[in-house]
């Protein structure tokens, strides 16, 4: 440790330099302080940042401070939302620049990101449900940003009637558990002693709750509507949205993971997660648009995630929600690449590779059966083993076994061997990290596990069938449906942005 | 339920009958009605489009109210950016008073001149009718004592949804909007989406047919309406037209309508349609599309009853501008005879507001043209060419030239050269390895040559597997993507990687991008390349290479229109121009317009490669020019974005060339230093003084956050053609595009009507996409960059959907959401040439002559007494 600090007093530190962040961005709201003063915002943001990170640093043992909890999940999604809240502040410098709106974006990023970290740190269910809220009203009002073009009114009012349903739900969940256990505090709270008083319906009227929750933020069917719509929120808001807070869902989980014990409430997770998987990657797989080909994964990615948290392998999801917050972020700002001229590359050796290919399939499934086998009893794993297995197929095809000459073959498979490395390093490291991390993970039963995996193999089987029969009725229905869920609605939509005029007159 | 709007068997009989001359007509129609859309190409290759093209034959007042009524669009600068540019000094207000005195005394009216004159000036001082007096009782009582205004507005057919709203209050024409971008941009996708569209193959209407029966996205009863729609588009347009009652005469008024509802989307159609053959009726697919779904909308609310009524012109404003600015009171317009208020009442509908900026758009422009005129004048060198220049560069016309140019010039013996940045070479290129073709030359022209870039085959080999290599790294994130498996295991995977991108490129923009750049070429070392100048082959019907005629053809051509027919310096570099910007969609607009939205360089090696030809010279030498034994063309690309300039084509170097080269190559930082330093301080930024203006320049060029990487060619306002000494020693503040030109070279006047129908057209374009997205951002710009999302590989749109914005978007014309950039000024063209030769320019070009006369740009002339015409 590179300074004995208590962790107490790290954390005073913590909330000072978070407050003064928030200072800052409120004083940057006053039309006297220049707008170059933005880069000592960002100066200033940076302090609560690092000393994030020097918990993290600190955060060997997990306990309770005051009403704030602190743990190796706890300090790791405090550092996540404001590295990427920085970065996004970092980036909007230059990007809205002569916004009309552009101090007042400043001030509302720094509040939602600094209610979210807040969120994560709590460890009274009080404090969570108030800063939680804050974060849904901060991520609100920055959709509707530009208040005069009327479809971004539109998006923040379909977001913000979703958020008050989902803030509600987890509010009267909270309610009820501090009635059933008579705790505010969540480490006491998420004890067996405390749940075993819970009675079996209240148990699982709490899971549902928690579940309705959860489901909204993570834009899982039928509430993905929120965001579908707010694709008409400025690019960086976008970034923060799909990032940060999207996957809230997987830490709640979590976080209350000693709740669930299997029962109603998993199931009902699990079948919303894995439709939501199929819709969300159908909406990618039909849309045109850049930024909704990203909302189709987002809706997909998070249902991956809820899947994880159902089959109770909470850190395979915390690690997915992390990595997917850093790949959609910047997936995001780089939307303005996305032009570009796309040459059909021209794989002269598709069919002269069938030996690559056939040892690729090979390879894959030693590979997927050997990964599979290190935990043969574990639900999760036989998912975990399924998805890469496939991937390495996949990716084996495109890298290696299509590869142009020696060249490509030894780039491909140099690629292919980096990737992999680095994937189970950063894997190994993040177990290694959360494992003190108190969650409680049942084996999930084996029914449930097979129920995904046929799904994932109907989606998977379905794209195939689909590319064989393109001209089919069944198809036709499939694709207008997929188009429908990823579209706006007409409301939203308005053919030229008409509130320039307002700009200019 | 309108009964006349169902269709009955003997209706759909009774047009089979006669379909070869309706469809004709129909034909007809659709062609006459694209007129007020323009062909819309792909963003990626953005070269600057004049919206108005097919409106020339009209003046451009008239466009502009007719816009106005049916569109609601004003494309005269507004208000607030006439009262800002006066506070810059930008518009003197004695050519507003010129302006104002010639419109009285050119129209008759019966009142006291300075009532009339009062009334106008305090009209134009542009401030909005009080609101508590146009809702006051008093002006109530007198509009109802008021006989009314015997005018009658044009009122033009718009689509019949645009009348009607539904139960929640939308209207009906914002919902078939909806639609109808959803089924554009599936349809013309370009390889976006995983799953195509099914039926695509069968083209836009009839895969449409196919799947609207289906689509969950219409109620029920309205899907039945068109589930036994015609098999064919024209037929389908047809009936639709027929069961909403359009009357014949009124088809193109209406077809116009829908257009005009979509213009990007419908621009887009008709650029498709003009690609190849397959998809030469996109267009009429594309109405048969939209007027068949309005069909099925608005059917249950059909017939209209009082969709049309005239328009009746509203008195109350025009009493209330007497009372406010007239300086009338109450009773003063009460105690006036109905013949006098009618007088009154005329005289200020005619003082519209549309008129009012009318007068100051042209005293703006003329307070341009005046101070440009003076700088001209009191400027111009008397001497000749100066005899000893060690190097002539030219460069293209674009407006970002002049800055460079003229601080090249002062650092050394060096001529610049004005010339169209293609060169006069009519190619379309094809890079290394590329299956692609560019056809890299003004949009409005056909290439007539292909030349490919090639190497030695073992080398290009190597090349290709990597360049492949770097491929299918891209093709291996898409495919995984869009494999609902792996899909779920890419975050994991390339998240990593991915943050270490952002990471970088947010806190040491210049550094990554420099790095991630310099990998990129470490890897594809790109192999020296040869060009295939040399005709050998036909492909897709454009021979590859020249023949030995066009070789020759086209390097006199070039030499000429640069006037380089003499004293040629012994190091020629043909300097093409592109930019440089990351995480930028409109970076194709910043590149070379005149060849066709791309970097110029190509076609600077393919001009100089030719000029170094032996046999070229020779046959040049024949017709009388010659090129000195030791003058060595050399090609170069002039980046904009940073103000270097990059080597392509070095041939072996005689020893004066070498000379000149080494001091070129000395004097460039020295120039790029001053050029940043100038063009830094236009763009927005937190410092005000720069240490480094190199530095930062880079960064505006590297940094993937910055959202205005250089101003493009805003600002632009003049077309100067001449030579250039009559400019040398003037700051045109990188607004002119600069065309060499001396009209003793020119005897036949042909290469001025060159000038004019290729790089003028180029120029005229170009400043007037920029003049529309500037008036009309909402409409002929393309809005905010940061709401936009790339659609379909093709172009952008706004929010959650909107039309195909055409234009160039908000940052590209704004400093800020308050303050324009760009003024608006339509083209002013200024020819160095004697009368004669502009009034025989008129006579030969009648396009041009419409131009000028409807007011699409403006003609000056300077003839050789150094006396200003204008036109």
């Amino acid at each position: 440790m590179l300074v004995s600090l208590s962790l107490s007093s790290l954390l005073t530190l913590f909330f000072i330099m978070l407050m003064a962040s928030g200072i800052s961005g409120l004083l940057f709201l006053h039309p006297r302080v220049p707008l170059s003063f933005v880069r000592i915002h960002i100066g200033i943001l940076a302090l609560p940042l690092l000393v994030s990170l020097l918990i993290l640093a600190n955060s060997g043992v997990s306990g309770n401070v005051g009403p704030w909890h602190l743990d190796s999940l706890a300090c790791l999604m405090t550092f996540f939302v404001l590295a990427i809240g920085f970065i996004i502040q970092r980036f909007s410098v230059r990007y809205l620049m002569g916004d009309r709106s552009y101090r007042k974006y400043f001030t509302l990023f720094t509040f939602t990101t600094g209610a979210a970290s807040m969120t994560w740190l709590s460890g009274d269910l009080r404090l969570m449900v108030l800063f939680w809220g804050a974060t849904l009203v901060g991520l609100t009002l920055l959709i509707r940003l530009n208040s005069a073009w009327q479809v971004a009114s539109e998006a923040a009012k379909i977001s913000g009637r979703l958020f008050l349903l989902s803030w509600f739900s987890l509010f009267f969940a909270m309610m009820w558990l501090f009635h059933a256990t008579g705790q505010w505090q969540l480490s006491l709270v998420v004890t067996n002693e405390s749940l075993a008083g819970l009675g079996e319906w209240e148990r699982t009227g709490i899971q549902l709750l928690i579940v309705l929750a959860v489901i909204i933020p993570a834009a899982q069917w039928p509430f993905q509507r929120w965001l579908v719509e707010s694709i008409v929120a400025p690019t960086p808001v976008s970034a923060i949205m799909h990032a940060g807070l999207v996957n809230a869902g997987g830490i709640i989980l979590t976080r209350f993971s000693p709740l669930f014990h299997g029962g109603i409430a998993s199931i009902i997770l699990l079948l919303l997660a894995s439709i939501s998987v199929l819709i969300g990657t159908g909406i990618s797989l039909v849309q045109v648009d850049y930024k909704r080909q990203l909302v189709g994964s987002t809706i997909g990615q998070m249902g991956f995630m809820l899947i994880q948290c159902a089959l109770g392998a909470y850190i395979a999801a915390i690690i997915h929600l992390i990595l997917h917050g850093l790949f959609k972020a910047t997936l995001f700002l780089q939307a303005g690449s996305a032009v570009g001229r796309h040459e059909v590359s021209t794989r002269t050796n598709e069919r002269t590779s069938y030996l690559w290919v056939m040892a690729g399939r090979i390879l894959s499934l030693v590979i997927g059966v050997a990964f599979w086998l290190t935990a043969p009893g574990d639900g999760y794993h036989l998912i975990s083993a399924l998805i890469l297995g496939w991937s390495l197929s996949v990716s084996w095809d495109q890298l290696v076994a299509f590869g142009e000459g020696r060249i490509g073959r030894i780039a491909g498979l140099t690629v292919l061997g980096g990737a992999a490395l680095v994937y189970f390093i950063i894997h190994h490291l993040f177990y290694k990290w959360l494992h003190t991390t108190i969650f409680q993970s049942v084996q999930p039963p084996m029914s449930a596990v097979m129920i995904v995996v046929c799904l994932l193999l109907f989606g998977s089987a379905l794209g195939t069938w689909v590319a064989r029969h393109r001209s089919s009725v069944f198809f036709a229905v499939l694709y207008l449906w997929l188009v429908r869920l990823g579209e706006a609605k007409p409301k939203s939509v308005e053919s030229h942005p008409d509130y320039l005029k307002q700009y200019i007159s | 339920m309108g009964i006349t709007s169902v269709l009955t068997k003997d209706n759909v009989k009774k047009i089979d009958t006669d379909i070869d001359v309706q469809e004709r007509d129909l034909n007809v129609f659709i062609t006459s009605a694209s007129r007020v859309i323009a062909p819309l190409w792909p963003i990626s290759t953005f070269a600057a489009r004049n919206p108005w093209m097919g409106l020339e034959n009209q003046p451009f007042d008239q466009v502009a109210s007719w816009l106005k009524n049916t569109r609601d669009v004003d494309i005269y600068p507004s208000a607030s950016m006439i009262r800002s540019a006066k506070n810059k000094g930008e518009i003197d207000e004695d050519f507003v008073e010129m302006g104002l005195q010639r419109w009285l005394d050119s129209h008759s009216y019966h009142i006291p001149r300075d009532v009339a004159e009062r009334f106008c000036h305090a009209a134009l001082k542009l401030d909005p009718l009080p609101s508590d007096l146009l809702s006051s009782h008093e002006l109530e009582k007198l509009v109802s004592e008021c006989s009314g205004l015997d005018h009658i507005e044009n009122v033009f057919m718009q689509p019949l949804s645009s009348y009607i709203e539904n139960q929640d209050g939308e209207r009906l024409v914002n919902i078939l909007d909806h639609h109808v971008i959803k089924w554009s941009k599936l349809y013309l996708d370009d390889s976006q989406a995983g799953w195509t569209m099914p039926n695509r193959e069968e083209g836009f209407y009839r895969a449409w047919q196919h799947l609207i029966q289906y689509d969950p996205a219409l109620s029920k009863k309205q899907r039945e309406r068109v589930k036994g729609w015609p098999k064919e588009a024209h037929l389908a347009l047809q009936e639709a037209l027929f069961a909403l009652e359009i009357p014949e005469s009124e088809i193109q008024t209406y077809l116009e309508g829908h257009l005009l509802s979509l213009p990007g989307w419908a621009g887009m159609m008709l650029w498709r349609s003009q690609q190849s053959s397959h998809e030469h009726a996109l267009l009429t697919e594309y109405l048969a599309v939209r007027i068949s779904m309005e069909w099925a909308l608005i059917k249950p609310y059909l017939p209209l009853t009082n969709e049309r009524s005239k328009k009746t012109i509203s008195i109350a404003p025009l009493i209330a501008a007497w009372i406010h600015w007239g300086g009338l009171t109450l009773e003063e317009w009460s105690q006036m005879t109905a013949s006098e208020q009618n007088e009154y009442l005329s005289f200020a509908y005619s003082f519209d507001e549309k008129l009012r900026k009318k007068l100051w758009l042209e005293a703006w422009e003329q307070t341009y043209t005046d101070r440009l005129s003076q700088k001209i004048i009191s400027k111009q060198r008397e001497t000749g060419r100066e005899k000893s220049a060690l190097a002539q560069l030219a460069f293209c016309i674009d407006v970002r030239s002049e800055p460079f140019r003229r601080q090249l010039e002062k650092e050394g013996p060096f001529e610049t050269i004005g010339i169209a940045g293609f060169f006069g070479v009519p190619i379309a290129t094809c890079e290394l390895g590329s299956k692609h073709s560019h056809a890299s030359l003004p949009i409005i022209q056909k290439p007539q040559n292909k030349i490919k870039e090639f190497a030695d085959e073992d080398v290009f080999k190597k090349y290709n597997q990597r360049k492949q290599a770097i491929h299918s790294l891209s093709h291996t994130f898409k495919t995984m993507k869009q494999n609902a498996l792996s899909s779920l295991l890419l975050p994991e995977l390339s998240g990593p990687w991915l943050t270490l991108q952002m990471a970088a490129r947010s806190f040491v923009p210049r550094k990554a991008g420099r790095f991630i750049r310099n990998l990129r070429e470490a890897w594809l070392r790109k192999p020296d390349t040869k060009l295939s100048l040399h005709h050998d082959a036909t492909e897709a019907e454009i021979p590859v290479g020249f023949t030995d005629e066009e070789k020759v053809n086209y390097a006199r051509q070039a030499l000429k229109m640069m006037g380089l027919t003499e004293n040629i310096a012994p190091l020629v570099v043909i300097c093409g121009h592109g930019s440089q910007s990351t995480n930028n969609p409109y970076s194709a607009a910043l590149d070379c317009g005149a060849c066709g939205g791309a970097a110029g360089g190509f076609n600077a090696r393919v001009l100089a490669a030719l000029c170094n030809l032996s046999e070229v010279r020779e046959a040049l030498l024949a017709e009388g020019i010659k090129i000195p034994e030791d003058t060595v063309f050399a090609a170069a690309e002039h980046n904009t974005t940073v103000d270097e300039l990059h080597w392509l084509y070095v041939p072996e170097l005689s020893e004066a060339a070498q000379e000149a080269f080494e001091q070129i190559e000395a004097v460039m930082p020295k120039v790029r230093h001053h050029v940043n330093a100038e063009r830094l301080a236009q763009l927005p930024n937190f410092q005000s003084k720069l240490k480094n203006p190199k530095a930062e320049a880079n960064r505006f060029a590297e940094d993937w956050s910055e959202i205005r990487p250089e101003w493009g060619l805003a600002r632009n306002a003049a077309f100067i053609i001449g030579k250039r000494e009559l400019t040398q020693d003037c700051d045109l503040e990188g607004r002119a595009f600069l065309h060499n030109y001396d009209w003793k070279q020119d005897e036949s006047g042909e290469l001025l009507a060159n000038i004019i129908v290729g790089p003028g057209t180029v120029a005229q374009w170009i400043n007037l996409q920029y003049y529309a997205s500037t008036v009309a951002p909402h409409y002929y710009g393309s809005g905010n960059k940061a709401t936009q999302t790339v659609t379909a590989g093709l172009g952008v749109m706004q929010g959650n959907a909107s039309d195909l914005l055409a234009g160039l978007p908000w940052q590209s014309v704004m400093e800020s959401d308050h303050e324009a950039y760009h003024s608006p000024l339509r083209l002013l063209i200024l020819i160095q040439a004697p009368r004669e030769y502009v009034e025989r320019l008129l006579n030969h070009d009648s396009a041009f002559l419409q131009k000028v006369q409807n007011g699409w740009v403006r003609l000056a002339s300077l003839d050789p007494e150094g006396c200003w015409e204008s036109w």
